[in-house]
């Protein structure tokens, strides 16, 4: 069972912590407004490279102490579909 | 006696004969002619594989002889030290190490068969004119249709596309699937309706002027499933990891073309005279040629701990292949340069001094450090990780239980003595997460030196010196540097976790001169590991086990990092520049590999004055072995197209 740090000041599910985390640093990796992400869209769609994709992965490991899948946003592409996943096959929980 | 691992390399060497002597199958003469015709050296490759070189890219699980890569960059700078062109085509053949990787069983037999057997090669089709090294962006489409896909497009530029058997493709199967969208194909194309593809002409290249530098195109081509390779979406991945094995591995190529440069500038220097005086008593030849040969025992201590360590820490390769490919290429082409002031504008002929192959070395070479991924490719990628590393060190140091692990490997990636673990390709991994043995080693490493030095401090050995165990100074000296690394690397590493990170390709100029830095660093530690676990080792010899070279190497690494001393003693002694100076000399008159584990190369024979003829398929008197000199004459290549 994975403890996650809160990221953000909000209360929110373990699905929407991962959300918002991943919609933070894909803005600033992509320098674009956060609010212009759409979490059910592609990353592709917003410039997001492969590499960049696998070093986020790392990034992701570093935040959540676990150790995931490196093309995790290769086979999940959307950041509502990793963060369902990650929920899903990690049993990740927040404080 | 020398290592098991680098038998098979000196086997190769006596076959090949010696290059200096123009009637040696590969000899600088001979290639010097293939190079200025540009033909590709259909007779020299049918050799290798009449030879049997081919089984040693095989795994033995898969029918072949490969087991371990510090054998395989061995033989591969035996043919790169006579010619780079013959050496880059032959060993196209380590592309299977993406069917060894990821084919089923039965692609993983039939492409055995058809290296074995049938003398097939290979080319790797990835890049494309208008997208260069973005995979991802690639055009050539491959769409599922009954029974197979139907690839379209063009690959170009291409080694050996026109002239292999098989082409390894990378084609998008998804137009939507983004980087699950590619896919790799092992096209056999003898199976192909030949209406459908088509060959680009050969382009002229700078070096390698005899290579199939070329391309080609695919109309509506038809491909069985069963040349699907791994699974579809998972080209991308496997086009990465295929990268890291290929990357490590070019790095010997290098190896080979600066041994011949400097081979050649030594029989200049040992015998012109100016002045009263041989080129090579002259200061600043000498010191160049000395330091020259340093970096070249540096490269080897990345390469070869890299080549083994694969087999060992192979999930971290995506930082140690990295390193290996930035370094190596880069450093030896400064090394070349460098080599070439104490040659003087011979260097620069082409029919003069040993058939002009200074220069045929300098502009082959120049590809290596591009190919596989450039030297910016490969920086980007340690850039991308150095956060992680930088975190992963830290983490690291608390648990001394992992720490122990670390020195564990560290003894069997650089321990030559020891027998490598079967290199396991699904080991490898996109991203090492934070892992890089070489540089989470440098506490314990520090803790070993202290201990030797500790250990050596006794009255027994005082009394009853060991000329080649390392002298009390040299330990303190390679204690003292190590500390620099640590500095060093420590200072980096805060720099790196405290600044802000930058994804993508947007990287700063000062980012890559930091990921420079890391190779440097990653370099000092592999030469301090390398010398560590084989000063005691016999067959390394004197030279090796004194370990004035590991204090030179250290300190030329090293000076580019701080403006002051770095030694409490200040300059280092003449004495160690002396005796790096004589090993070279020593090495060259003895035809030996300038190397740390300097192997027996091919000789002199005392045969008939060099014939001015160029050598043919024929006659290669210099052959020791009649039945491959016989099976040569008689078996042409079946498998060009």
């Amino acid at each position: 069972m994975q403890q996650l740090q809160n990221p953000s000041s909000s209360e929110s599910t373990p699905i929407l912590k991962i959300q918002a985390w991943l919609v933070e640093q894909i803005a600033d990796v992509l320098s674009i407004d956060p609010t212009t992400i759409d979490v059910k869209q592609p990353l592709t769609r917003y410039g997001l490279d492969s590499i960049d994709a696998v070093t986020l992965v790392g990034d992701l490991e570093d935040w959540l102490d676990l150790e995931l899948p490196s093309t995790l946003l290769w086979d999940y592409p959307s950041i509502e579909k990793a963060s369902a996943y990650m929920v899903e096959e990690f049993d990740v929980t927040v404080d | 006696m020398t290592l098991t691992q680098y038998q098979l390399a000196e086997k190769l060497e006596q076959a090949l004969g010696n290059p200096q002597q123009a009637d040696s199958l590969m000899s600088f003469q001979h290639t010097a002619e293939l190079d200025e015709a540009e033909q590709f050296p259909h007779e020299e490759i049918a050799w290798l594989y009449n030879w049997g070189l081919q089984n040693y890219y095989i795994p033995t699980d898969c029918g072949g002889k490969f087991t371990s890569f510090e054998e395989f960059v061995a033989f591969v700078r035996v043919l790169a030290r006579r010619d780079l062109n013959i050496s880059i085509a032959f060993t196209t053949l380590f592309w299977s190490f993406l069917t060894w990787m990821a084919g089923s069983d039965e692609q993983k037999e039939k492409l055995s068969h058809l290296m074995r057997e049938e003398h097939t090669a290979m080319c790797l089709a990835y890049s494309e004119r208008e997208h260069g090294s973005d995979l991802v962006g690639g055009g050539v489409t491959a769409t599922k249709v009954e029974g197979g896909y139907l690839l379209n497009g063009e690959k170009w530029p291409i080694n050996r596309a026109t002239i292999s058997g098989v082409t390894f493709v990378l084609a998008r199967t998804d137009p939507e699937g983004g980087n699950r969208g590619l896919s790799l194909f092992m096209v056999e194309k003898k199976d192909l309706d030949t209406s459908t593809y088509y060959n680009l002409p050969k382009i002229k290249t700078h070096g390698i002027r005899a290579a199939d530098m070329s391309g080609i195109g695919f109309s509506d081509c038809f491909v069985p499933d069963s040349m699907l390779l791994g699974q579809e979406g998972h080209g991308l991945e496997l086009g990465l990891k295929g990268f890291q094995i290929t990357r490590a591995l070019c790095a010997a190529f290098s190896q080979g073309a600066a041994d011949t440069t400097m081979r050649t500038t030594l029989n200049f220097a040992v015998n012109r005279k100016l002045y009263n005086k041989t080129v090579i008593d002259m200061p600043h030849a000498r010191r160049t040629l000395s330091n020259a040969f340093i970096d070249m025992l540096i490269c080897d201590c990345v390469n070869i701990g890299a080549a083994r360590g694969f087999h060992v820490a192979t999930d971290q390769f995506s930082v140690w292949s990295a390193v290996d490919k930035y370094f190596v290429p880069v450093t030896l082409e400064q090394v070349m340069k460098d080599t070439s002031v104490v040659l003087g504008s011979r260097f620069y002929m082409r029919d003069e001094h040993d058939s002009g192959v200074f220069q045929k070395a300098l502009r082959d070479s120049a590809i290596i450090s591009m190919f596989d991924g450039s030297s910016v490719v490969n920086l980007h990628v340690l850039i991308l990780q150095r956060r992680q590393l930088a975190k992963a060190r830290v983490r690291i140091r608390k648990k001394p239980e992992k720490l122990a692990v670390v020195q564990d490997r560290l003894e069997q990636s650089f321990s030559l003595s020891q027998p490598v673990p079967t290199f396991d390709p699904t080991r490898l991994e996109l991203i090492s997460r934070g892992a890089d043995d070489v540089m989470q080693g440098i506490e314990g490493t520090i803790a070993k030196l202290e201990a030797l030095k500790k250990s050596g401090d006794s009255a027994v050995d005082l009394l009853r010196p060991d000329p080649a165990k390392p002298a009390q100074d040299v330990l303190s000296q390679v204690l003292e540097l190590a500390h620099v690394i640590r500095e060093e690397l420590d200072a980096q590493d805060v720099l790196i976790t405290e600044s802000a990170f930058e994804h993508g390709h947007d990287q700063s100029f000062e980012s890559f001169e930091l990921a420079k830095q890391y190779c440097q660093l990653h370099a000092a530690m592999a030469c301090i590991l390398m010398w560590i676990h084989n000063r005691e080792l016999a067959e390394m010899g004197d030279f090796f086990a004194k370990g004035e070279w590991l204090v030179v190497s250290l300190h030329r690494l090293l000076s580019h990092f701080r403006m002051t001393p770095l030694l409490s003693s200040g300059e280092l002694p003449a004495a160690y520049h002396e005796n790096v100076a004589q090993e070279l000399l020593r090495l060259h008159k003895a035809d030996k590999m300038f190397s740390i584990v300097p192997f027996q190369l091919a000789q002199s024979q005392q045969a008939p004055p060099p014939s001015t003829q160029s050598s043919s398929a024929q006659s290669h008197p210099n052959q020791p072995s009649t039945q491959e000199a016989t099976s040569h004459a008689t078996a042409p290549e079946p498998q060009l197209i």
